[in-house]
């Protein structure tokens, strides 16, 4: 749906308060609207620094012979990269 | 961790988009488990203390936690990423869809012949909760692509991605540990022929046919991409269950049709007026002695206010408008109000075969529903999930 479908004829809870939302009917949580976007642009690079990370564990990988728990490690990446959130 | 498709419709990823979905997976890991956890104690810490010296006690509902929390850092920082990290899952996803939709033609092409099938129906009225919004934020939601493949292909492998293993090999664990705890708790119970209602593409309609191998299985939704797609799907791993275009509240059975109506994650997808009718159709169609049964979240009142906010967020930020209404309805209420008797009523709490095992389902048929229902990991997509079910037999 477009945005301003979305605002123009929003299902919601009934006892949603108005002000959970921005005009395009997003979901906004902070003071400051460039936050929400914000939290989305860091969380979009944290993911294309991951792809290229992942591409080197490949290449690493076929030079050595020895695989690599991908698995472990991305959660290791997630894990240093958003540490500064934690207990927040 | 994203699950690996057991089908030939499973994406022929790049490793771009395999690396992608891997990082989808292990961000709603963090966020579910340890952001989660993080609001859990700042709840406690901050909102629900605030709460108290404003109010002179604690919060006493989902809707006031939630008043609590709002404007907390950790209420913030976790319903952000969430946010955002939902609609990563679907676009994670939609470039393979795109690429490979003659592929996923092709393969369904193959497998047209076998027993099975999709009874689509032009001329149903698709609800708007199906087609006017983006339910959990899926673009385009139930209805994109029509009738081709493309919504079922975006929900299945977008579901590998949101389950971070935790809905199964085959993304099928509420079927499987639903099924297997009925056929164990109700040995004597024979079901000849199965309903499964808003079963999307299937994938917890499965698990009925093999439980009951002998049973005729039927799964209706109203969306007809979803149904084409969870067709092919099921007769590539040989599977025979028919799929047919149709509301759960205006079913096309004769009275007394069926032993078993089934949903999973369902209700909640429904207005309070829709719902209503669906168990009146259930009662209708199920013969005497049939058994609705139906997997869904656990209701308000058998949780704590922090814990029913946590499973109402969704309510809010993800699309989901009915969710909270249904959570605040008792489920007994809405058997006994379809004329199903109220000791024939029951409720349980099954533990995830896959990650419990059989054995655990078994000493859960075996035990006393109670003791699980009102723990943290009932209906959380979290680690150590446990799934929350109710139902009542036919007079």
């Amino acid at each position: 749906m477009s945005d301003e479908a979305k605002a123009a004829s929003p299902l919601r809870p009934e006892d949603a308060p108005p002000n959970l939302y921005d005009e395009h009917g997003n979901a906004r949580f902070f003071a400051d609207p460039a936050m929400d976007r914000f939290v989305a642009v860091v969380m979009n690079l944290a993911q294309e620094v991951w792809v290229q990370e992942e591409r080197l564990l490949a290449l690493e990988e076929a030079k050595s012979g020895q695989s690599v728990d991908k698995e472990a490690k991305v959660a290791e990446f997630i894990g240093r990269v958003f540490e500064p959130v934690r207990k927040a | 961790m994203t699950v690996e498709l057991q089908h030939p419709m499973k994406a022929d990823a790049t490793p771009q988009e395999t690396a992608r979905g891997r990082f989808v997976s292990g961000m709603r890991s963090l966020i579910l488990n340890d952001l989660a956890g993080d609001m859990g104690e700042a709840y406690e810490k901050r909102a629900a203390p605030k709460f108290r010296k404003a109010n002179g006690r604690d919060p006493e509902t989902s809707r006031e936690a939630h008043e609590a929390l709002r404007g907390d850092p950790a209420f913030n920082i976790y319903s952000a990423m969430r946010v955002q990290a939902q609609k990563m899952v679907w676009a994670s996803v939609a470039d393979s869809v795109e690429r490979e939709s003659e592929r996923l033609a092709a393969e369904a092409a193959k497998v047209a012949d076998v027993a099975g099938g999709a009874a689509l129906n032009p001329e149903l009225d698709v609800p708007k909760n199906v087609h006017a919004i983006d339910v959990h934020l899926m673009p385009g939601s139930y209805t994109r692509g029509a009738d081709s493949l493309e919504a079922g292909a975006v929900y299945d492998r977008g579901l590998a991605v949101f389950s971070m293993g935790l809905m199964g090999a085959n993304l099928d664990d509420i079927g499987l540990s639903m099924a297997q705890y009925i056929k164990l708790r109700f040995p004597d119970f024979a079901p000849e022929r199965i309903l499964d209602t808003g079963c999307t593409i299937g994938h917890n309609t499965l698990p009925w046919k093999q439980a009951y191998p002998a049973a005729e299985v039927i799964a209706i939704d109203a969306a007809p991409g979803p149904l084409a797609y969870g067709s092919a799907r099921a007769k590539m791993q040989g599977q025979d269950v028919l799929f047919q275009q149709m509301c759960a509240d205006d079913l096309a059975y004769e009275d007394e049709s069926f032993d078993v109506v089934w949903s999973s994650m369902f209700l909640h997808e429904l207005s309070k007026k829709q719902r209503a009718k669906c168990f009146e159709e259930a009662y209708r169609v199920l013969k005497p002695g049939g058994l609705v049964v139906h997997m869904e979240l656990p209701p308000n009142d058998q949780m704590s206010a922090f814990d029913g906010f946590y499973l109402d967020w969704d309510s809010y930020y993800n699309n989901e408008p009915y969710y909270k209404g249904y959570r605040d309805e008792i489920p007994a209420n809405l058997t006994a109000r379809a004329g199903f008797a109220s000791d024939d009523y029951f409720d349980f709490v099954v533990p995830s075969i896959s990650i419990y095992g059989e054995d655990a389902v078994r000493e859960a048929a075996a035990g006393d529903r109670a003791e699980a229902v009102g723990q943290e990991t009932t209906g959380r997509l979290a680690e150590g999930v446990m799934w929350y079910g109710f139902g009542a037999f036919k007079k």
